[in-house]
């Protein structure tokens, strides 16, 4: 499996389809408030902290539970239904 | 490749949870990343006026809870006919509905200046979002002048307040004399 998803990685990458379902979830995560859901809770513990003492690794660790937990489920069916049809041209 | 099965559908779908993991994953790198530079660069202005607000609030409350004070003070003491007593500094917090907030009453004008943008801070934040820069450029282009010629260098063009008579876009029709 893990030979399969490098392939098809790869596939997506030189076709420029990765770029495009980045793009597509980047903007679908903003116009639903993910985004600044995520930049509220960098905010709080940024204040706690104190905006000196704080590295990328305490952000990423801070914001990546809430932030897969909360994906809107529209939205994650709408990229897992692109993906999918990718998966499905690339095989044939 | 073999034709499609149910174990191709199946490993199918296992497969684009894996790219959307990875998908999101990068973004909630993005993201952190981003705010991460916005911590360490200083640029959340909102972070040092809230220090501010927060400083100013306490001064202000120490200075409603202490009687010992000036003369006016002590009178903003004396009963009201209802039996009531106010503090001279209204100490209610309550959210401000522009930027969501916890602010003390009595600051809440102050707060509203700098939030809503009288102050020269508060116009510099909304003149850096390139929101704010779209919307003057794109409302200037429709009124037919030029957004900095506008006097007191306000971000908002508020409606009726340009100067220009008769051709002003309204619903779209052209008055002819």
């Amino acid at each position: 499996m893990q030979e399969a998803f490098e392939i098809i990685n790869v596939k997506l990458m030189e076709s420029g389809e990765k770029e495009r379902l980045m793009e597509l979830l980047r903007e679908r995560l903003i116009e639903c408030g993910w985004k600044d859901e995520m930049k509220s809770l960098c905010r709080a513990y940024v204040k706690k902290k104190g905006r000196n003492n704080v590295t990328l690794d305490d952000l990423i660790y801070v914001i990546t539970p809430k932030g897969r937990a909360s994906v809107p489920d529209s939205v994650k069916a709408e990229l897992l239904q692109r993906i999918r049809s990718f998966l499905v041209s690339t095989s044939l | 490749m073999s034709a499609p099965s149910e174990d191709n559908t199946a490993a199918h779908a296992q497969l684009a949870s894996q790219f959307f993991g990875d998908l999101l994953e990068s973004i909630i790198v993005d993201v952190a990343s981003e705010c991460h530079r916005i911590a360490r660069l200083g640029l959340d202005q909102n972070l040092e006026d809230e220090e501010e607000e927060l400083k100013l609030s306490t001064q202000a409350r120490v200075r409603a809870a202490d009687p010992g004070n000036s003369g006016e003070a002590n009178s903003k003491y004396v009963v009201d006919i209802f039996g009531q007593t106010h503090p001279p500094v209204a100490n209610e917090v309550f959210e401000c509905m522009n930027c969501r907030r916890s602010i003390m009453a009595g600051r809440f004008a102050p707060h509203l200046e700098k939030c809503m943008g009288k102050g020269r801070k508060a116009s510099l934040k909304a003149m850096r979002s390139s929101t704010a820069a779209q919307n003057r450029h794109s409302r200037a282009a429709l009124l037919g002048y030029s957004p900095y010629s506008n006097s007191n260098g306000t971000t908002r063009l508020s409606n009726g307040s340009t100067s220009i008579a008769g051709d002003e876009l309204s619903n779209g029709t052209c008055d002819e004399p």
